[in-house]
C-alpha cells in the first residue's frame, strides 16, 4: 500500500506539479513516458513518487513518445489505469498511437502541457498540439490555471472510465503560462480524492486469463465503419457523463466545471470565444471594459474541446442582444479560418441572433495575450455591433509585429 | 471439407467459410474491436485440445477457408519419421500433431502453400501435392520410389 | 494587487525563491501567482520571475506586469538588464550589490531620478558567508520584509522555515541567518 503524502489545505503548485499529483492520488498503475518540456515535471514527479512509496505502480521508461503512448496502451489492454504526459513535437510523435488508443476503447489518461509545434523551434505555449489533437478520438478537457488542471486531472479518470465512455482523456493545459505559473491550489486529501476517481474496473483486461481477447483485430470494409460510429456515438454520449462527472465534483469541493463555461453572457452585445489560460485573461478584460466603457463583454470558453459542445455553445450565444462574437484561436490555421472560429461559427448559424463573426489568431509560440489587447479586441466587436456590419477583415492576427495582416472582407451588397 | 480419417472428431472447426460470419449493426460490434476467442471461462484453456475447446464463432478455428486450394498436400504416414519439420513451417498451423507424432493435414485451414512439402526431409517426401480433386487414397496408391542418389 | 518582477540569471534560484514568497503569502490567506518566463535558457541567462499577490483570486494570466517591486538579485543585470521597464511612480527596487546606493545610482542613468525608491543590499556577499555559495534568492525576500513591511521577520522567518522543509537542518538554519542579515543590512 502506498504511504499517504501530506498536503496543506491550500498549496502553491504550478500546473505541472497539481498534475502530477493528481496522477499519484489517483494511484496510476502505469506511467510509460518519454519527457518533453513544458510537461516533463508531470512524469518526473511521478518518477519520484514510484520511488519514494508514494505510488504503488510503475514507471517505464521508453525510447520515444511513439513507444510512450504505444506502452500507455499495452499497459491499459492488459487491464491497469495508466497516464502519461507530452507536449509538442511529443504530441506530434505520439499522434499514431493516439487514434490507436481511442479505436482501442483504452481510457488512458494523457495531460497535455500545450505547446507550439515547430518549426520554428519553440518551446513556449500555443494550441498547435491540441488542435493536432482534435480528430483522434479522445475526449480534450482544457484547464485555464493550476487548480483546474490538479481538478480536471482527478475527473478526467472518472470519465474516461465510466463503463458507458471507456475512451482516452486529454487534459490539457497551457505551456508554461499554466504549466510553470505556481498559484493557490486547493487539494484533496488522498483518500478523498481515491474515493472520488474510484477503484479501476478493468473491461476486456489481457491478464484475465479465463478470458483471453485479442485487442485491436483488424477489420477490413466489411466491419470497420461500424467500430467507427460506435466509438464516435461513445464520444458524443460521453457529454452526459462529463456533465455527471463534473456534478459529482462539485458536491465534493464546491468548484463548479461545465463543458462550457461562459461569462457575463446574459445582456451581452459582444463576446470572445477562446480557450485555456486566455480565458480568464479575457474574463477581467471584460469585467474591466463594462465598468470603464459600459461595453457589453461575455466570454464563452469550451472547457470540453472534444467532444465538441455544439449543444451549449449554441446555448451560450443563443442571447437576443448579441450581435458579434470574436473566435481567437491560438494556433496557425494553416491555410484556413480557425478551428474554433469555423466550429463555433456553426453552432452560432443556428441560434436565433446569429451574430456576425470574426477570427483572430493570436498567442502563436508564447505571445503574451494582454489585458489591453483583449480590450481592444472588445471594443473593435462593439464597432461592427454598431455598425451592423463587420468593419474589419474577418480574419486578423494578435499580437503580430509588422504590417497590418487579414484576410477576407465581409460581403456588402 | 474434407478432414483427414485419422484426425480426431472436432465439434467446431471449420464451420463456415471464412468472411461468411453473420455482419452486425455498429450497436452489436464488440468495443474496442476486440475478440474473444472462447465461450465462456477459459482459464484452462492450455490444457485442452484444439477439438475440446469451446471456441468463438469468430475464432478462426470456426472458419473454413478450404475453398482457397488448388492444390493440396497429402501426407504419407508409412514413410514419415515424425521429425516435425512441416508442423514447424507450416505458415497456418494446419499440421496436425500430438505428442509429437504427426497425424494429418487440418484441410479446413491449409490452403495449398506447399511449404510442407518443401521441408519434408525424407527419401521419397511424406508430403506431396495434388490437384484438390484426386482422391488421397488414389495419390498414396501412386506414391513415388526412394530416389537414388546421384553421383 | 501586488505585483513584483524579478531579475535574475538562470541558476540564481529566482523562480524557487518566488514560489517560497508565494507559499509564505499563502498561507495568510492571500492569493498568490509565481511564474518566470524561461524556456530554453541555460544557466548563467538573463531571466525574470514574476509575483502576484491579491486579496482576491488573480484571474490576469498576462505574463507583463507594472511593477509594485522589482528584485535585482544578480549585480550585473542592474547594468544590464531594462530593470525599469513598465515602471510606476512608487515601484520600489531593491538591488543587490556590492556598491554603496549612491554608487550604484550614479552609474545606473535609468534610476537617477529614482533614488528614494533604491534599497541595495549585498545578497551575493550575505549567501556566500551564510549558506556558502551564492544564492541570492531567499536573503532578497529578508530585504522585501524590511521595505515592504508585509510581515514581521520572525513570522516571516517561521513561514520559510516550513516552506524550506524538505531542506537539511543546517541549510534551513544558513537560510535564515541569510534572510536576517539582508533583512538588517538593506539600506
Amino acid at each position: 500500500m502506498a504511504k499517504e503524502f501530506e498536503l496543506n489545505e491550500v498549496e502553491v503548485w504550478d500546473g505541472n506539479y497539481a498534475a502530477s499529483q493528481a496522477l499519484r492520488q489517483a494511484q496510476i498503475d502505469v506511467v510509460a513516458a518519454y519527457p518533453i518540456t513544458p510537461s516533463t515535471p508531470i512524469v518526473e514527479g511521478y518518477g519520484s513518487y514510484v520511488a519514494n512509496g508514494y505510488v504503488d505502480g510503475e514507471f517505464v521508461m521508453v525510447e520515444s513518445e511513439h513507444g510512450a503512448m504505444s506502452g500507455c496502451v499495452g499497459a491499459s489492454a492488459a487491464g491497469g489505469r495508466v497516464a502519461t504526459a507530452t507536449s509538442s513535437q511529443g504530441f506530434a510523435l505520439m499522434t499514431e498511437v493516439l487514434y490507436q488508443a481511442s479505436g482501442m476503447r483504452l481510457p488512458i489518461v494523457l495531460t497535455v502541457v500545450n505547446r507550439a509545434l515547430a518549426s520554428p523551434l519553440n518551446v513556449r505555449g500555443d494550441h498547435s498540439d491540441m488542435y493536432l489533437g482534435r480528430d483522434s478520438g479522445w475526449i480534450q478537457i482544457d484547464a485555464f490555471d493550476a487548480q483546474e488542471a490538479y481538478d480536471l486531472a482527478l475527473c478526467a479518470f472518472r470519465i474516461g472510465e465510466h463503463l458507458d465512455v471507456r475512451l482516452p482523456v486529454m487534459m490539457h493545459q497551457d505551456g508554461f503560462t499554466t504549466s510553470h505559473k505556481a498559484q493557490n491550489v486547493y487539494p484533496l486529501k488522498d483518500s478523498v480524492a481515491y474515493k472520488f476517481v474510484g477503484e479501476y474496473v478493468p473491461v476486456d483486461d489481457m491478464l484475465d486469463f479465463s478470458r483471453p481477447v485479442t485487442h485491436g483485430a483488424q477489420t477490413e470494409e466489411d466491419w470497420h465503419f461500424e467500430h467507427k460510429a460506435k466509438q464516435h456515438k461513445a464520444l458524443m454520449d460521453s457529454r452526459t457523463v462529463i456533465d455527471e462527472v463534473f456534478a459529482d465534483f462539485k458536491k465534493l469541493t464546491g468548484r463548479e466545471y461545465k463543458r462550457v463555461e461562459s461569462y457575463m453572457m446574459e445582456d451581452a452585445e459582444v463576446a470572445l470565444v477562446l480557450l485555456g489560460s486566455s480565458v480568464e485573461t479575457a474574463v477581467l478584460a471584460a469585467k474591466q471594459l463594462r465598468e470603464e466603457e459600459g461595453i457589453k463583454v461575455g466570454i464563452v470558453a469550451p472547457r470540453c474541446f472534444r467532444p465538441f459542445p455544439y449543444d451549449l455553445v449554441r446555448e451560450a450565444l443563443d442571447v437576443p442582444s448579441l450581435k458579434a462574437v470574436c473566435c481567437m484561436d491560438k494556433s496557425a490555421p494553416g491555410g484556413a479560418m480557425g478551428a474554433l472560429f469555423n466550429e463555433v461559427s456553426a453552432a452560432a448559424y443556428s441560434t436565433e441572433a446569429r451574430p456576425m463573426m470574426t477570427n483572430y489568431v493570436y498567442g502563436l509560440g508564447g505571445r503574451d495575450f494582454a489585458v489591453d489587447e483583449a480590450k481592444r479586441i472588445m471594443k473593435e466587436q462593439k464597432a461592427h455591433a454598431d455598425a451592423g456590419h463587420i468593419t474589419t477583415d474577418i480574419q486578423q492576427f494578435s499580437g503580430l509585429r509588422g504590417p497590418k495582416l487579414g484576410f477576407f472582407q465581409t460581403r456588402r451588397d | 471439407m474434407s478432414i483427414t480419417g485419422s484426425v480426431p472428431g472436432t465439434d467446431k472447426r471449420g464451420l463456415r467459410e471464412l468472411g461468411a460470419e453473420e455482419k452486425v449493426g455498429w450497436d452489436e460490434v464488440t468495443q474496442g474491436v476486440t475478440l474473444n476467442s472462447f465461450v465462456g471461462d477459459a482459464a484452462d484453456i492450455v490444457h485442452k485440445k484444439a477439438e475440446e475447446r469451446n471456441y468463438n464463432d469468430f475464432n478462426s478455428y470456426t472458419a473454413t477457408v478450404a475453398s482457397w486450394r488448388i492444390i493440396k498436400p497429402v501426407y504419407n504416414r508409412d514413410i514419415c519419421i515424425d521429425c516435425q519439420n512441416c508442423w514447424v513451417w507450416c505458415p497456418d498451423t494446419s499440421i496436425i500433431s500430438r505428442d509429437k507424432q504427426m497425424l494429418g493435414i487440418d484441410y479446413d485451414h491449409c490452403k495449398g502453400c506447399g511449404v510442407c512439402v518443401e521441408v519434408c526431409p525424407t527419401n521419397p517426401k511424406s508430403l506431396l501435392m495434388f490437384g484438390e480433386a484426386e482422391e488421397n487414397d488414389k495419390a498414396l496408391s501412386a506414391w513415388p520410389e526412394k530416389k537414388k542418389k546421384e553421383k | 494587487m501586488v505585483e513584483i518582477r524579478w531579475h535574475s540569471r538562470a541558476g540564481q534560484g529566482a523562480v524557487t525563491g518566488a514560489k517560497g514568497l508565494g507559499s509564505v503569502v499563502a498561507t495568510t490567506g492571500k492569493q498568490v501567482q509565481a511564474y518566470a518566463l524561461y524556456g530554453s535558457a541555460k544557466r548563467g541567462a538573463a531571466m525574470n520571475a514574476y509575483n502576484r499577490i491579491d486579496d482576491e483570486p488573480i484571474t490576469n494570466q498576462e505574463t507583463k506586469m507594472f511593477p509594485d517591486f522589482v528584485f535585482v538579485i544578480d549585480p550585473a543585470l542592474a547594468f544590464s538588464d531594462d530593470i525599469t521597464k513598465n515602471d510606476k511612480p512608487d515601484t520600489q527596487y531593491i538591488i543587490t550589490t556590492h556598491l554603496s546606493k549612491e554608487d550604484l545610482i550614479s552609474q545606473i542613468p535609468a534610476l537617477q531620478d529614482k533614488a528614494d525608491r533604491v534599497h541595495v543590499v549585498d545578497c551575493m556577499q550575505i549567501s556566500l558567508d551564510t549558506i556558502g555559495r551564492a544564492m541570492p534568492n531567499t536573503p532578497i525576500l529578508g530585504a522585501f520584509m524590511k521595505v515592504s513591511k508585509m510581515y514581521d521577520l520572525d513570522f516571516f522567518l517561521e513561514n520559510m522555515k516550513k516552506v524550506l522543509s524538505k531542506f537539511p537542518q543546517k541549510i534551513i538554519d544558513a537560510n535564515m541567518e541569510a534572510i536576517t542579515r539582508a533583512y538588517n543590512e538593506v539600506k
